[in-house]
């Protein structure tokens, strides 16, 4: 009896062992499931779900778990809560997601203290990743996915002269920034500008205005969704867009939202460091994957990308250094780390630890019946212009 | 000629507001019941619209004629079995159940069509523009004053001049004693509030082009919806045609000339005009 018990025991020591070499590291997720902000959380989670799939769930044996949470919306209190929890309830060793800027900036103390590497897929405000030396990002910032367009359109674009419309929030006075900045850098001229409030819904005097401003082109800039899709049906209605003026935009007009700006929206140039027609491997790889898994109609966007990479940051790190990597060691093998991403080439600043990518001037066009983007410009490597403005700002 | 121009779009903007938020109005006024979830019947008649529209090819005017029908009748039996028993419970019971039935919908619609905007489906006489004269103005905002125009005339009619509406108004000002010569109270409760929530639905079809329909609809523009009823006075038709349009030509206007003031000069005046008359413009004449 004795002897039968103690090979028992030794055969649960044995599986023990084998189980102890096959680890599992944890990554949390915390993004928008619900809540007006949805749309990044379902990205993100089908991005990874779809590299997964891709690449495996394992790396040398050892599987990667995503623990997804939902935040709501922007919810620093709770942002905060969850990356408490996941760390010290779920012990993850690396954390992921944030589409808002709040609910990013919300971790900074807790990432720090903890030492837990944190991976942003989209949060762009340019200040995010001084806040602590454990974040990394692989989205954009505002700035950056800006910087080219202006130039563009004040040289070879031959726009003499720009009025801007922003929404009247942090990211919009930034693009206000950077385009007023470059564009009359490059000799054009701005003849209006307006901050437009969040909460305005009919955006007719705006455009009306911008129209009657004897500008050549209208920027504008807004939190993609119905206000975006509003001032672009607005633009064309009013006649601005027959009369031959140029309307410039930014992730306005990704193409997950050409559908319901509707025709209106073709001629739209715009910026963006991701073109979803872009014929990158990767990109092919990545549409190709999600339409097999959530549809046709499943199309990849800015949030995908971010999640992709950020996820394949992570893989890679875990190939390098094993299962029980530190945060420390993440942190210093994304530090300058370059890969080719489905938007392009892309690299993580060595000192910053935010990225440097192109950025790709595309116009709407109808191609089969369906609305897309097309690049017809690409840009340098671009880093975050206001980092390189604001070198010492904490 | 700006002013024109002011007033042009002022107007179309107000009608929208109009159409849709002239049931809540009636309704808030007849029964006492704060429905924050107004603008989901709105938002549904949208939805509805858009959907007969790309999917079954029906011809925009029937699409949004049709989900008004819908709208209605899901009012109906949301009137006789949700909102009913809420009629006895205090504000409070309202405002939550109500805000509750916001939050439903936003999740439902986000489950149904996703948490995007849906795709427009604006016909092609309404696009392009029109010279009125002085300058060449949209058709789409045309067609929504003229829209406006013909249903606050056919609602003055009913509400003014018929039967029903003489039963309406007196069972606003007071239900007791309209319960007493012999009115069926109850009855026109459940009418009125079907056909509000008919001229919502309707509303927020023909208003998709202004009012993007994605499923936040019915929590963004409460507020909007709000003012029209608090300015133009619980229960008055006319009131809130009134308020509907000026708040329309207020926050156009503000757009226009002093773009630096933002949303600030809109809710200014809404606080001025409440501070000059605490029951709205044109409020309906009460018992209580």
């Amino acid at each position: 009896m004795r002897r039968i018990l103690a090979a028992v025991v030794g055969a649960a020591m044995l599986a023990g062992t084998t189980l102890a070499s096959a680890e599992v590291v944890k990554v949390g997720i915390i993004a928008e499931f619900s809540g007006p902000f949805a749309v990044w959380g379902t990205q993100f989670r089908q991005a990874i779900e779809a590299f997964q799939k891709v690449n495996g769930k394992t790396i040398d044996g050892h599987e990667v778990q995503f623990v997804y949470r939902d935040v709501g919306g922007a919810d620093p209190a709770k942002s905060r809560a969850l990356a408490e929890e996941l760390i010290l309830r779920e012990r993850v060793k690396f954390i992921g997601g944030f589409a808002l800027t709040p609910n990013a900036l919300a971790v900074a103390e807790i990432i720090t203290e903890a030492k837990i590497p944190t991976v942003i897929f989209n949060a762009a405000t340019s200040i995010i990743t001084r806040k602590s030396p454990y974040y990394v990002r692989t989205s954009m910032t505002v700035q950056q996915y800006i910087d080219p367009l202006p130039t563009w359109a004040a040289t070879e674009g031959k726009m003499k002269s720009a009025y801007v419309l922003v929404s009247d929030y942090a990211p919009g006075h930034d693009a206000e920034e950077i385009f007023i900045n470059n564009f009359e850098k490059a000799g054009g001229k701005i003849v209006g500008k307006a901050r437009i409030p969040l909460n305005v819904t009919d955006f007719a005097p705006y455009i009306e205005r911008a129209g009657g401003s004897g500008a050549e082109a209208v920027y504008i800039f807004m939190p993609a969704g119905a206000p975006s899709i509003s001032i672009i049906r607005e633009f064309a209605k009013r006649g601005l867009k027959d009369k031959g003026i140029k309307l410039l935009a930014g992730g306005e007009v990704q193409e997950v939202f050409l559908p319901a700006i509707g025709d209106d929206v073709v001629g739209t140039i715009s910026s963006m460091h991701y073109t979803e027609t872009n014929t990158y491997p990767e990109n092919i790889a990545l549409r190709k994957t999600l339409m097999e898994m959530f549809g046709a109609n499943a199309v990849p966007d800015i949030g995908s990308v971010g999640a992709w990479d950020g996820t394949k940051l992570i893989y890679d790190a875990i190939k390098a250094h094993g299962p029980r990597i530190t945060g420390d060691q993440f942190v210093a093998f994304a530090k300058g780390r370059k890969w080719d991403s489905p938007r392009g080439p892309i690299m993580i600043d060595a000192q910053e630890r935010d990225i440097v990518q192109q950025v790709y001037l595309r116009r709407v066009e109808k191609r089969d019946g369906k609305l897309v983007n097309i690049d017809f410009f690409k840009s340098g490597m671009v880093r975050d212009p206001w980092k390189i403005a604001n070198p010492n700002a904490k | 000629m700006l002013i024109f121009t002011i007033l042009l779009d002022g107007i179309a903007y107000g009608m929208v507001l109009f159409i849709i938020s002239v049931g809540l109005t009636v309704t808030m006024g007849l029964m006492r019941v704060v429905n924050l979830a107004h603008g989901a019947f709105a938002m549904l008649g949208g939805y509805l619209a858009s959907v007969m529209i790309r999917h079954y090819g029906i011809p925009y005017v029937p699409a949004a004629f049709l989900a008004a029908i819908a709208c209605g009748a899901l009012g109906g039996v949301a009137e006789l079995t949700i909102y009913r028993p809420l009629y006895r419970k205090g504000e409070l019971a309202q405002v939550l159940l109500t805000f509750g039935l916001i939050f439903i919908s936003i999740a439902a619609m986000t489950l149904i069509f996703g948490p995007r905007p849906i795709d427009e489906s604006m016909p092609k006489w309404l696009e392009g523009l029109v010279d009125v004269g002085f300058r060449t103005y949209p058709t789409y905002r045309l067609f929504l004053i003229g829209v406006g125009a013909a249903l606050a005339l056919a609602l003055w009619f009913i509400i003014e001049r018929s039967l029903f509406g003489a039963r309406l108004r007196a069972a606003v000002d007071d239900p007791g004693m309209a319960r007493a010569v012999g009115i069926n109270v109850n009855l026109l409760f459940t009418l009125t509030f079907v056909g509000g929530c008919a001229l919502a639905g309707f509303g927020g079809a023909i208003g998709a082009g202004i009012l993007p329909i994605d499923p936040f609809y019915a929590l963004r523009y409460l507020v909007l919806f709000l003012v029209v009823v608090v300015i133009g006075g619980l229960g008055s038709f006319r009131g809130s045609l009134a308020a509907a349009l000026a708040v329309g030509i207020i926050e156009t206007a503000g757009k226009y000339l002093v773009p630096q003031l933002g949303s600030f000069l809109l809710w200014i005046i809404v606080f001025g005009l409440l501070l000059w008359r605490p029951n709205g413009l044109l409020p309906a004449k009460t018992a209580s």
